[in-house]
C-alpha cells in the first residue's frame, strides 16, 4: 500500500468538507428554486408559466450535462468565483451547479406530494401563498424532503470523488492517483470501502430522521 | 347572509366545456342550516366553493354578508374568508401537526397572541369533546376525532359561517350522527348559519332548516325541509326523499296486491295534528267497509309528526266512493296507488 492512513482520514476530512459545504451552497441555491418550481406551476398558488418555463428549462440544461464535463466546461465561472480551478474550494464551485439544480428537483417532487386537500384548508383559512408555503406545503413535505436531501448528499458523495481529479482533493482523488493509476489495489480496495460505509451511513440517517419526522 | 345571484361556473377540461353551476339563484339566511342535496357532479361542490372563492365563479354574483366578493381585492377576500369556516370530506388536516397545532392554524395565521390561541384551542377541544386529545397526531384519531378537529379549526376564528363540504360523507352512520348534533349544537349555541352539501338525504333530514336540490347545475326544487320531503315536485326529489322516507310498498305485499287483484288501494298523508285522529276507525264506523292497513310508516319532520300509510279500502264499491269522498271534504291528503307501477 502507497498510502498510510493520515493520508485516508486527510482525504475523508476533505470529502466531507466537499460534500458538507456543496451540499449548504447547493440547498441555499435549490431550496428557494425547487419552491418556485411548486409555485409557479399551472394550476398552483403563484402560477406564473412565463417564469416557471424558464426555471424549468435553466434547471434541465444543467441536469442533462454529466458531471465530469460540467466539471471542466465551468472552469472559466470557478476562477471568477474562487480565483483558482483547482483545490477544495474550486471543487465546491461545479458540485453547487451540479447538485442545485437536481436539489431544486427533488424539492419540487417533494412538495408535490403534499395532499391537495391541505392546499385547499389553507386556501380556506384565507392563508397568505408566503404562509401556504411555510405553514402547510413545506411541513408537511419535510419528511420526504429529508429523505431526497439524502438521495442528493449521496449523489455528492459520488460527484465529490469525481471532482478529486481536478485536484479537489478527497477519497476519489486517492483512489485515482494511487488506486488507478498507480496500481495500488490495497488503496482502491479502501477508498471503495470507505465510499461504501459512508453512503450506507448517510442513508441510515437520513431514514431514521425522516421516519421521526413522520413518527408513524 | 349568503347569496347567489345568477351564478355560472363553467370548466374548460380538455377543451370541452362543462357547466358546472348553470344560473343558480339561492339564499341562506342568517342563522339557518341550509342543505344542499344532488348526485355528484349535479354542482353542489362548486356552488360551495364559490362561497369561500375556493373557486371563482364565471359569472353572476356570490354575496357573503353583504359584502359582492367579485368587487373585492384578494386581501379583503382573504379577511372575508376568516369569516368563514370549512369542514371537508377528507377532514384535510395536517398530518405533521398536533391537533392543537391543527386547531391554532387559523389562528396562527391571523397572527393572534399566544396566550390567546391557547386560550381558545382549549376552549374549542373542550366543546368538541377531545379536550384530552391535543397533544396527539390526527393520524392516530378515527375518521369521527378528525372530523370534529376539522369542526374545532373551522370554528377557531369564531366565523359566522359554516361551510361543509360533504363533512359526514367518510363516516359510518353512528358517527355521522354524532357529527350533525355537533353541527346542530354548533348552530344554536353560536348562531352560526351553516351550510352544507350532501348526497345523503338522512344528513338533510336530520339537521337542515331548508334545502335545496340541485341538478345539472341547477337548483331544481327548494324549500323548508318539511316541505320538500312531504310532497318532493321533481323526480331527483322524489327519489332523494324516498331513499330515507320508506314510503314504498315493500315487494312482498306489491306481489300479493297482484296476486289477489286487490283494488282501492291508497296513500294516506298525516300531518301534524291529524296524526293524532282515529282516521281508520272512523271510515270503518262510518260506512261500510273494513280497512286494512298494508304498510304504515311515521316519522318526524323538523319536529313534526308525518305519516304515511297505505290502507286497503274492502268494500262495495259505491261505500268505498262515499268514504273517499268524506276523506276530500275533511282535508285528508290521499293518493291512490297504482299497484301496477309503484
Amino acid at each position: 500500500m502507497l498510502v498510510n492512513s493520515d493520508q485516508i482520514i486527510e482525504a475523508l476530512i476533505e470529502t466531507i468538507e466537499m460534500v458538507g459545504l456543496s451540499l449548504l451552497f447547493s440547498a441555499i441555491l435549490g431550496l428557494p428554486l425547487g419552491i418556485l418550481l411548486y409555485a409557479t406551476r399551472k394550476g398552483q398558488i403563484l402560477e406564473n408559466l412565463p417564469l416557471f418555463n424558464v426555471l424549468n428549462v435553466i434547471i434541465n440544461i444543467f441536469r442533462s450535462v454529466p458531471f465530469i464535463i460540467l466539471l471542466v466546461a465551468i472552469i472559466p465561472i470557478t476562477r471568477l468565483i474562487v480565483g483558482s480551478s483547482i483545490g477544495t474550494a474550486a471543487a465546491i464551485v461545479p458540485l453547487v451547479f451540479y447538485a442545485g439544480p437536481y436539489i431544486a428537483r427533488l424539492v419540487e417532487s417533494s412538495l408535490l406530494e403534499v395532499d391537495h386537500g391541505v392546499l385547499e384548508a389553507a386556501e380556506a383559512m384565507g392563508a397568505t401563498p408566503f404562509q401556504t408555503i411555510f405553514r402547510f406545503v413545506l411541513p408537511e413535505a419535510l419528511s420526504s424532503l429529508v429523505l431526497n436531501f439524502t438521495i442528493a448528499t449521496i449523489g455528492l458523495v459520488g460527484a465529490s470523488a469525481m471532482a478529486g481529479t481536478v485536484g479537489g482533493g478527497g477519497i476519489g482523488d486517492l483512489a485515482i492517483t494511487y488506486g488507478y493509476q498507480r496500481f495500488d489495489t490495497v488503496t482502491m480496495l479502501i477508498t471503495v470501502v470507505i465510499l461504501i460505509i459512508l453512503v450506507q451511513g448517510l442513508q441510515s440517517l437520513g431514514n431514521l430522521l425522516s421516519k421521526k419526522i413522520r413518527r408513524r | 347572509m349568503i347569496e347567489f345571484q345568477n351564478l355560472v361556473k363553467i370548466y374548460n377540461s380538455g377543451g370541452k366545456e362543462v357547466h358546472a353551476l348553470n344560473n343558480v339563484n339561492l339564499k341562506v339566511n342568517k342563522g339557518e342550516i341550509y342543505g344542499v342535496v344532488g348526485y355528484s357532479g349535479a354542482g353542489k361542490s362548486s356552488l360551495i366553493r364559490c362561497v369561500n372563492y375556493l373557486e371563482r365563479p364565471t359569472s353572476g354574483k356570490v354575496i357573503v354578508d353583504g359584502h359582492d366578493l367579485s368587487k373585492l381585492s384578494e386581501k379583503a377576500i382573504r379577511d372575508v374568508k376568516k369569516n368563514i369556516g370549512m369542514v371537508f370530506q377528507h377532514f384535510n388536516l395536517l398530518n405533521s401537526k398536533t391537533v392543537f397545532a391543527n386547531v391554532a392554524m387559523p389562528l396562527v395565521l391571523a397572527k393572534t397572541p399566544k396566550d390567546k390561541v391557547i386560550k381558545r384551542v382549549t376552549e374549542l377541544l373542550e366543546f368538541v369533546g377531545l379536550a384530552d386529545k391535543a397533544d396527539v397526531y390526527p393520524d392516530q384519531l378515527s375518521g369521527g376525532q378528525k372530523q370534529r378537529i376539522g369542526i374545532a379549526r373551522a370554528l377557531a376564528t369564531q366565523p359566522s359561517i359554516l361551510l361543509c363540504d360533504e363533512a359526514t360523507s367518510a363516516l359510518d352512520p353512528q358517527t355521522t350522527s354524532s357529527i350533525l348534533e355537533l353541527l346542530k349544537k354548533i348552530n344554536e349555541e353560536y348562531k352560526i348559519t351553516i351550510l352544507m352539501i350532501t348526497h345523503e338525504m338522512s344528513v338533510i333530514r336530520q339537521v337542515c332548516d331548508r334545502v335545496a336540490v340541485m341538478e345539472d347545475g341547477k337548483v331544481i326544487e327548494e324549500g323548508s325541509v318539511f316541505d320538500v320531503f312531504s310532497a318532493p315536485k321533481t323526480k331527483t326529489a322524489q327519489n332523494f326523499v324516498s331513499t330515507v322516507m320508506h314510503d314504498q310498498l315493500p315487494e312482498s305485499i306489491l306481489n300479493m296486491i297482484k296476486e289477489n287483484g286487490t283494488k282501492n288501494v291508497i296513500r294516506i298523508h298525516f300531518i301534524g295534528q291529524s296524526t293524532g285522529k282515529p282516521l281508520l276507525s272512523q271510515l270503518a264506523k262510518k260506512f261500510d267497509i273494513d280497512t286494512n292497513v298494508l304498510f304504515g310508516n311515521i316519522t318526524e319532520l323538523q319536529g313534526i309528526p308525518y305519516g304515511n300509510i297505505i290502507v286497503e279500502l274492502q268494500g262495495p264499491d259505491t261505500e268505498v266512493q262515499r268514504a273517499l269522498q268524506y276523506m276530500t271534504t275533511n282535508e285528508i291528503s290521499y293518493k291512490e296507488v297504482n299497484t301496477y307501477v309503484s
